[in-house]
């Protein structure tokens, strides 16, 4: 029995520091040769100067974006990766100055108006403040990013239960369909085409990986007229396991 | 005016990031003469065997084969003639450990390198202005 109990853990230490290494890798070395095709396309292109036709010049920019989207997962999947190891300090914030903080963020854009109404009777609590305000930015930037509205809204309320804060962020955007609203928590996973709104498709399952770590939850409704209504519990108690 | 301009040694393995330095430096129409090293123990030699003149400042790339930058510096700042000079590190790793190794070592910058050659550009005005105070 200890036998096997020694096993397992010199088997759980050798999948971390492989694991780490992986992550290493991802980061550096695939990174690299990444970049030189980056910086090589714009040399080709600087140098060609004069004389590109249409398709040539399209083709570049398409090169060039692409080459930029693999390097925005890339960052996707190692701040996944990273979740349950980073960021992990407990201060005592104030939890509408963090949305506010999160707002600021949009606040230079007139086509977007924010509703902010809090119900607290607490409103400081010490949590992983870091990881909150990356779960809420991510939120709000979602209901602007994907809003198909000229005029854009964004509800935002905050209320409290015995155990948690509850955040509920309401937008006026086109919703997600029915059929793929189990999808949205996987990494780079999103509704339309890439092309449509140039997004790495990260942020859901990095979020939700946060609310799972901290023992929250997460839930998408469908809004009244479309748009969509994320409800996030985030405890007032969290006990990470070591 | 006539500035002198000081010496600068890049310590970089990867040829496209040398080619992507020396395009920048032409870009921001950077005069300063230019040496080259592949890698830690490279550098050194060229430094301690004056192979070159010997530069204010050194642009160094962390992950490096034989020697990496960290232990180049390290070795660096126990040199007595090379322990003053300027080093910007320059790294594709935004990894904490990495930053705090560097600025324990005492850099003076930590470029991080980015994905898209404009970037990089902005990056090195910014240093030639640094470099410009070195050279008064």
């Amino acid at each position: 029995m200890e036998e096997s109990l020694k096993n397992c853990q010199e088997e759980l230490t050798a999948l971390k520091k492989e694991y780490d290494e992986f992550v290493y890798i991802v980061s550096h070395d695939i990174k690299s040769p990444m970049r030189a095709i980056s910086n090589i396309t714009t040399w080709i292109e600087e140098d060609l100067e004069n004389g590109l036709s249409e398709d040539i010049t399209t083709n570049f920019g398409l090169l060039k974006n692409r080459v930029n989207r693999l390097e925005n997962m890339m960052n996707g999947l190692l701040e996944l990766s990273r979740v349950d190891r980073m960021d992990l300090e407990f201060y005592e914030v104030n939890i509408p100055k963090i949305i506010g903080n999160c707002i600021d963020l949009f606040n230079s854009d007139p086509k977007i108006e924010f509703v902010v109404k809090a119900n607290l009777i607490k409103e400081n609590v010490v949590t992983l403040g870091a990881k909150l305000q990356k779960v809420v930015l991510n939120l709000i930037d979602n209901a602007v990013r994907f809003n198909d509205k000229v005029n854009k809204k964004v509800s935002i309320t905050i209320l409290e239960s015995e155990t948690d804060y509850i955040i509920e962020i309401t937008d006026n955007g086109p919703g997600i369909p029915e059929e793929v609203a189990h999808k949205i928590y996987s990494i780079f996973y999103t509704v339309n085409s890439k092309d449509v709104v140039d997004t790495t498709g990260a942020g859901l399952a990095i979020s939700c990986k946060i609310i799972k770590l901290v023992g929250g939850k997460i839930k998408y409704t469908e809004g009244i007229e479309n748009g969509s209504i994320f409800t996030l519990n985030w405890p007032k108690n969290i006990i990470l396991k070591s | 005016m006539n500035q002198k301009l000081v010496n600068i040694l890049l310590v970089e393995d990867d040829e496209v990031d040398v080619m992507n330095v020396k395009r920048a430096f032409s870009k921001n129409n950077i005069k300063n003469p230019l040496f080259v090293a592949g890698n830690g123990i490279e550098a050194l030699e060229m430094l301690e065997n004056q192979i070159i003149p010997l530069p204010k400042i050194i642009i160094l790339d962390i992950n490096m084969p034989k020697m990496n930058g960290i232990e180049f510096l390290k070795v660096m700042r126990e040199n007595e003639k090379l322990k003053n000079i300027s080093v910007f590190v320059m790294t594709t790793s935004n990894e904490d450990s990495d930053k705090i190794n560097a600025y324990n070592l005492n850099v003076a910058g930590y470029i991080l390198k980015p994905l898209s050659f404009e970037k990089f550009l902005t990056s090195v005005a910014t240093l030639k202005n640094f470099w410009q105070l070195c050279e008064m």
